[in-house]
Formats: C-alpha cells, structure tokens, sequence
C-alpha cells in the first residue's frame, strides 16, 4: 500500500514538474478545436449561452421568478456541463494518449491534468457568460458569492481525482465510454440542473438527496442564490471528492505501470 | 562514461482479461512473444534471457522478424516497460525516436511542434529557444517551418523530427524502423549526425528490417527471435562471414 502510495505520488509530482507540458498541449486542443472558425473559442461562450437561454425560454415555471430561474439555470448548466465533459472524457482518456504513452516516458498524470486543463479552459468560457447572466438578472453581488467561488475552485480540485478514477475504468472495461456516456446524459434529467426541487416527493426527492451531483450544484448554486453557506452540500462534496482522490491513488500507484498493456 | 547493460533481462506481463460484454478477445497488441498460460490466467513472454553490454560509441543494429521484440527491447530500455526480470543499468541520457509524427500538432506551424516536441522531450524553455535556429537549419525546412505541420510531407517531417531528437545531443538514442523514412540526402546527412553523436561517447540503437541500412549505420548487430536474443555479432565479422561464405 505505502509503495503504491509513493508510485502514484512519483507520478503525480513528476507530471506537476512537466506542466509546461500539459499547459501547452491543452492550450493547442482547444486552438485547434475552433481554428478557422470565425469566433474561435467564444463559439463555447455562444454555445453556453444558447443553451442557458434555451432552458430558460422552454422549462421557466410559470408565474415564477424569471431572473431567478435564469440564474438558477446559468449556475447549474456551468456546472453539470463541466461534470458531464470531464466525465464523458476521462473515461477513453488512456485509449486517446495511447501513441504518447506507448512511445514516451511522460507520467501518467500529465495525460490526466491535459484534460483537467482542457476542461477548466472551456470551463471559464461558461464561467464569463455565467456571470454575464447574473448581473443582467439583477442579481447583487455580495460576499456570499465567494462561497459559490470556493464551491468551484474545490470542484475544480476534485477533477484529476475523478478524471484518473474515470479513465482507469475504461481502460478496464471499455463498454463504460457508452454506459457512462449515456447515463451522464440522462443524467441530467435525474439532477436539478433545470428543474427546481422545492421539497416535493417522488422521484425528484430521491434524485435531490441521493444524487451525489445535486450536492456540486448546491455549493456553486445556493450561496449566490440565497445568500446562504450550504454547509451539507461542501460535506458531501468534499467527502466524494476525498473519496475519487483516495481510489485515484490508489489506482494510480497500483497499475500506472501495467497501463500500456491495456490500452 | 555512457553505458547500458543487459542482464538476463525478461518482460513478461499479464493478458489483462477487460470486461467487456462483447465476446472474449485475446489479441495482444504492440508486442510479441509468446503466449503463456497458468491456469485461468494468459501470460506474454516478450522478452526472455536478454544480456548484452554497450559503451561509448556504439551503435547497435537490432534485427528481426515482425514480433521478435526489437520495439519491446528499445521500450524496456526507454523506460517505457518495466522488465519482470533481470537488471538494466543505463548511464546516460536516453531519447528516443519511435514514432515520426508523435507530439507533433497537424495545425500548429513547424516552428511551434518544435516547441511542443522540446517540452514534451523536457527540454527548459531557454534550450528550446537556444536550439531552435539550429534545428531549423538541419531540417532544410527553409519557409516551410512557419507553415501546418499537415503540409510536410513524409520525409520532411521526417527531417523535422530527427532534427529535434538530435538537438541537444542525447548520450544514448533509440529509433524504431523510421530511419529509412527521408530521402537519399536526408539519409546521409541523418548518418552524418549519427557518426558525429558516436563520436561525442554516445549510444546509438536502431531497430529496423533493413539489414542493409543497418549494415551500413551500426557497429553490432544484435538479432531477436520470438523475445530471445538469437546472435550479438559486430557488423564487420558480420560482413567477413558473408563474405567467405560465397
């Protein structure tokens, strides 16, 4: 256990080292997604936008609040969107990086921080059109909206964790690019990322409390909505996120090495 | 001194079963070998008993037929794979070529990919800027460096590539099969180089299926058979046997 430990720690540190490296090739990903593209990566901004606009116009509540609800949406679409990418992502992520790492020596976590930074980037797109949002619907920022900054930021440090554990997982069993594929798009309808749950039974109660992604929206979501510190929701995302670096190390550790036999 | 030694060296990994709800599928990938089985679990024997010693200024040929372990061999000794057995020691900066086009962006300009290939190499940002007129002479890429990387063809990626492996004069250098990409002139002038790392007490393998190049680039040949080292002869006595054979 403790050399697996410091295996998955020497990859760790090692990929921090080279993170020129990963900084670079994120960079040149998203450039070259949107070269040749007359608003090159803004199109993620109007993408952003189109969507938080399209909910907002189809599923507001009627006789509702409509700046809320449009904050409400903005706040859970950044956040589901990013969920969704870096888990639909991570999961062929070794099978992508297949040429680097049969023919480097580059550490594994330098693949797995590619796409966090990747991600982050797109990211900060959603994050700008999101803010946009909030201040056009009259939303005051106060202090509270540092929660919801803390919020993202532990977010963000939860990513290489869950990215590692994802990517792991298919290399083991490549039909999870398709179930996981899949269920993070139904997904979306089982997480109040639209839909407001306001303590109502049935199905939206189970899929509010049991649904571990309803808890990374509330700690992005309820400070700047209510003012408040969602104290639960940090508990449980801290614990999940705690738990998705545990298993990363520990995957990390055990078969980083036996990886290019894999894929 | 630049040194790699080989003891008894083995590489033998485990067919890892994926689950998957398709049919079982057993095909191994990238290297050869044989199969082993132990009970319920598959086992690939890529290399076995491997020994050899090199020093300053060799250049070994490795030759083969397809999955003897030439790539295998150069992987072990880049530190890609982890041998199940036996001892490498390597005294050294190692670099190696495996793959022409590998780090290299398709969109990005010559001139940005031999940023990315020097990052990627771990290469600081003042050697990179310190090589880069240098690389880009060696190249012969002329205006070409400031365009797509999909617009080179073969050989000029090809040149590109060399170009970057060689800039900062790695002690020991491994290349897989894509020397004979480039033409003529790029061939002698990527030979040229190779005699003059050589010479500065380097290490050089080659794996290819052309014993002719190789004959004519390496001072020992070393010849694999399904993982096992079959012969380790200079290319000289190599020649003479030939030679006396006819």
């Amino acid at each position: 256990m403790i050399s697996a430990l410091n295996s998955a720690l020497n990859d760790i540190f090692g990929a921090m080292k080279l993170r020129r490296v990963w900084i670079a090739l994120a960079h040149e990903d998203i450039g070259d997604q949107h070269r040749r593209t007359t608003l090159g990566p803004l199109w993620l901004l109007v993408n952003y936008l189109a969507f938080v606009g399209t909910f907002v116009f189809v599923f507001q509540p009627a006789g509702k609040d409509a700046a809320g609800y449009s904050a409400y949406v903005a706040i859970g679409l950044m956040v589901w969107f990013y969920l969704m990418e870096i888990i639909s992502l991570s999961v062929p992520l070794f099978r992508r990086e297949r040429s680097f790492i049969e023919g480097t020596t580059l550490p594994l976590f330098v693949y797995v921080m590619r796409l966090t930074m990747q991600s982050a980037i797109r990211a900060g797109y959603a994050v700008a059109g999101c803010i946009v949002i909030l201040l056009l619907s009259g939303s005051d920022m106060t202090p509270a909206w540092l929660w919801s900054g803390a919020g993202l930021l532990l977010i963000l440090l939860a990513t290489p964790g869950i990215v590692t554990v994802f990517a792991f997982a298919g290399a083991f069993f490549p039909d999870s690019e398709f179930i996981i594929g899949n269920m993070m798009r139904v997904g979306m309808f089982f997480t109040p990322v639209f839909w407001v749950y306001s303590g109502q039974g049935g199905i939206q109660k189970y899929a509010h409390h049991w649904n571990p992604f309803s808890y990374f929206l509330d700690i992005a979501r309820v400070p700047i909505l209510t003012g408040e510190f969602p104290a639960h929701a940090f508990t449980v995302t801290s614990t999940v996120s705690i738990c998705m670096w545990a298993m990363a190390l520990l995957l990390l550790g055990r078969y980083r090495r036996q990886i290019v036999f894999m894929i | 001194m630049v040194s790699i030694k080989l003891d008894n060296v083995s590489l033998v990994y485990k067919l890892h079963e994926k689950l998957t709800l398709s049919a079982p599928d057993r095909r191994i990938n990238g290297t050869g070998g044989t199969i082993q089985e132990s009970g319920r679990k598959q086992f690939v024997r890529a290399l076995d008993d491997i020994s050899f010693e090199l020093s300053a200024g060799d250049r070994l040929g490795l030759v083969g037929p397809n999955g003897a372990g030439k790539t295998t061999l150069l992987k072990v000794l880049y530190g890609i794979y982890e041998p199940s057995g036996g001892t490498v020691a390597i005294k050294g900066k190692v670099d190696a070529l495996f793959n022409i086009n590998l780090g290299f962006r398709a969109e990005a300009t010559g001139r940005r990919n031999i940023v990315l290939r020097g990052l990627i190499n771990g290469w600081s940002e003042a050697e990179i800027e310190e090589k880069m007129e240098d690389i880009i002479a060696f190249s012969e890429l002329g205006d070409f460096i400031d365009l797509p990387f999909k617009a080179y063809s073969q050989g000029m990626a090809a040149r590109l590539a060399f170009s970057v492996a060689t800039a900062l004069d790695p002690e020991i250098l491994l290349m897989d099969e894509w020397i004979g990409a480039g033409d003529a002139s790029f061939q002698t002038k990527a030979k040229r180089r190779m005699d003059e790392l050589a010479e500065k007490a380097g290490i050089i393998i080659l794996a290819s299926h052309s014993e002719s190049l190789l004959n004519n680039l390496c001072t020992k040949l070393l010849t694999l058979r399904n993982g096992r080292k079959e012969s380790l002869v200079p290319v000289l006595s190599k020649l003479n046997l030939a030679i006396t054979s006819k």
